[in-house]
């Protein structure tokens, strides 16, 4: 019975209303869950495959058909990331520009949201809506003059050219002013009444009650930071500069066919950490997607 | 911690402060606001005003870079038609922005609507984190890994298709295939986006409309149509425009995985930037075929919001 789909079985005749029978064709229907759970687990096959060749010794690897319960398995590939590329310089460039970014563009775009929802100045509207017609100005119109900005300051190939141009986050802005503008205004009026400042309304009255709002932007922030591809790919060049991703993409281009299960170890090391901290804060990273429409 | 240290000492200057009246109110409220502001006014002058400007500009210029600009007027952008790298750009982009919002929303809602239904909490956990898990995963790194295994010789799609007595392409480098496939690892990637957001939307939408309209005889599909999708069209309209504008920039699974290629077959119009720019160092140029992608953007955006009026139900 409960094989029917919801659709014909509703569409017959106009039932009656009967929670039992509702309740029952939206809960009960394990053949859809069994379809969702299947598919589920084909997301997951092409990380699965990755680690499970990461662990294979080399001459093992990549075999066809794949061997997905491999009955021997090896660190080996695993060491040698470290000894092929110089992984952990990746990291330490990608986790630093990540931190800069992070930390100093949701600071930046926390002070410039506060101005706009809470201060009256004269020119508050008009800066407000230039900024909100940049709003869709894509990186690819800015790359072009920005690198020789860049080129003329002496900064290619350095961190400064990555995390400067980061510093701002105009969607983040807008993002805070409007979230800022929920917030009642009562809250600051008692703390005015104390004699604080608009610095010190803001760190003790706005941001703990805007916390869920700045932490989703400062997750996604960081998220985007450390993905990102396009710009560090034009601006850094030499290895020891390179974030993950561009270092990434490079070697796996140089060494060629010689070594792709390091490749894919380096990629399965960052994946796994990943994958155990989005399995645990899952419910606050989609919330967040859900609360500001940021994609990461 | 700030409130610390003489808070006493400045609850009286600020107490003063108030006394001076509005006028001198508003001038330190001027100041705090420009002073707060200031790191976002410059940034935003120095990173995206004169950079727009600047690429305006650059486009009406032949510059490679070292020798001295030329004013060519608008010959960049009258010579995109007669280049063959463009045309194909411009086409695939367009043909991947098309299948890419059409899936995206499509399979997103029906997996939204799917994991909506009543279902152990345990269960809907696991779906949201599998659904959504890839697209936190670089696009470097998910184009190396899936440019394994789409590889003809040792990817396993491949092999198993041919296993099934398909006649299996070898789908990163056949003309034919590489847009779908590279439109493929792309839905595959970014499907959780759409349907977090389509997924927050349904459970928005209060019960008691289903079950009056249940009262009143509404089949499934009629509640379908006549609830779901109104509440949800101001979430459908939001997941629409963002998935055409980052669709419409896609660059690194082209970059990565195809190189643009077998021939042109999956050059988009960001990757001809990016070649034209920073390979041919042919900045004006580079410069026109990047205000394109704005100006396209940009249009498509304000139709979108002006045929909203027309399908978006608002409260």
């Amino acid at each position: 019975m409960n094989s029917t789909t919801p659709d014909t079985a509703m569409a017959e005749t106009p039932p009656p209303y009967r929670p039992s029978r509702l309740r029952r064709l939206r809960d009960g229907n394990w053949a859809l869950n069994l379809l969702l759970i299947a598919l589920a687990l084909l997301m997951f096959v092409p990380f699965y495959w990755m680690i499970v060749n990461s662990l294979l010794p080399r001459e093992k690897a990549f075999a066809l058909p794949p061997e997905w319960f491999p009955r021997e398995i090896t660190l080996n590939n695993y060491r040698e990331v470290f000894n092929l590329i110089p992984f952990g310089r990746l990291i330490f460039n990608s986790l630093k520009l990540t931190t800069i970014i992070t930390v100093g563009s949701v600071t930046i775009s926390t002070l410039a949201a506060y101005a706009f929802a809470r201060l009256s100045f004269p020119g508050r509207d008009l800066l407000f809506i230039i900024m909100l017609s940049a709003l869709m100005v894509p990186q690819q119109v800015t790359v072009i003059p920005t690198f020789i900005l860049i080129k003329n300051l002496g900064l290619l190939d350095t961190h400064e050219s990555i995390y400067l141009p980061g510093l701002i986050n105009v969607f983040g802005t807008f993002l805070l002013r409007q979230f800022f503008l929920t917030i009642p205004r009562d809250l600051e009026d008692a703390a005015k009444l104390d004699g604080a400042g608009h610095l010190r309304i803001l760190a003790n009255v706005i941001v703990p009650l805007a916390a869920p709002a700045i932490s989703a932007l400062a997750i996604f922030t960081a998220l985007a930071a450390w993905n990102e591809f396009f710009w560090a790919n034009v601006f850094l060049t030499s290895p020891d500069k390179m974030t993950l991703p561009v270092g990434l993409v490079m070697i796996s281009g140089r060494f060629g066919s010689g070594s792709p299960v390091v490749i894919l170890a380096a990629l399965s090391m960052i994946v796994i950490p990943l994958l155990i901290l989005f399995s645990i804060a899952q419910r606050r990273i989609t919330e967040g997607v859900a609360m500001t429409g940021l994609r990461g | 911690m700030i409130s610390g240290i003489g808070s006493e000492q400045r609850t009286h200057r600020e107490e003063r402060g108030a006394v001076a009246g509005p006028a001198a109110r508003r001038r330190r409220d001027t100041l705090a606001a420009y002073l707060f502001l200031s790191p976002t006014i410059l940034l935003f002058l120095v990173f995206i005003a004169g950079p727009l400007v600047g690429a305006l500009v650059l486009s009406l210029y032949d510059w490679d870079l070292f020798g001295t600009p030329k004013y060519v007027g608008l010959d960049n952008f009258s010579k995109i038609p007669d280049d063959p790298k463009a045309r194909a750009a411009i086409t695939n982009t367009f043909v991947f922005t098309f299948w890419s919002v059409v899936l995206h929303i499509g399979l997103g809602l029906m997996l939204a609507l799917a994991v909506q239904r009543g279902m152990p909490a345990m269960l809907r956990y696991f779906l949201r984190t599998a659904y959504f898990f890839p697209l936190l995963v670089s696009w470097a790194a998910v184009s190396l890994i899936w440019a394994y295994i789409l590889d003809p010789n040792f990817g396993f799609i491949t092999y198993y298709l041919s296993k099934m007595g398909l006649d299996a392409p070898a789908f990163l480098i056949d003309p034919a295939w590489a847009m779908p496939a590279v439109i493929a690892v792309d839905l595959w990637r970014t499907i959780g986006f759409t349907f977090i957001i389509l997924l927050a939307g349904l459970q928005g939408i209060p019960e008691h409309l289903y079950e009056a309209a249940s009262v009143d005889g509404a089949g499934a599909l009629r509640r379908c149509w006549n609830i779901t999708i109104p509440m949800l069209s101001p979430t459908l309209f939001f997941a629409s425009v963002i998935t055409f504008i980052g669709a419409f920039q896609i660059f690194e699974p082209m970059f990565i995985m195809t190189r643009g290629g077998p021939g042109n077959a999956t050059r988009s119009i960001v990757m001809h930037v990016y070649e034209t720019g920073f390979r041919r160092f042919d900045m004006g140029y580079a410069s026109a075929l990047a205000l394109i992608v704005f100006v396209v953007i940009k249009v498509v955006t304000l139709l979108q919001i002006g045929l909203s009026r027309y399908w978006v139900f608002h409260e």
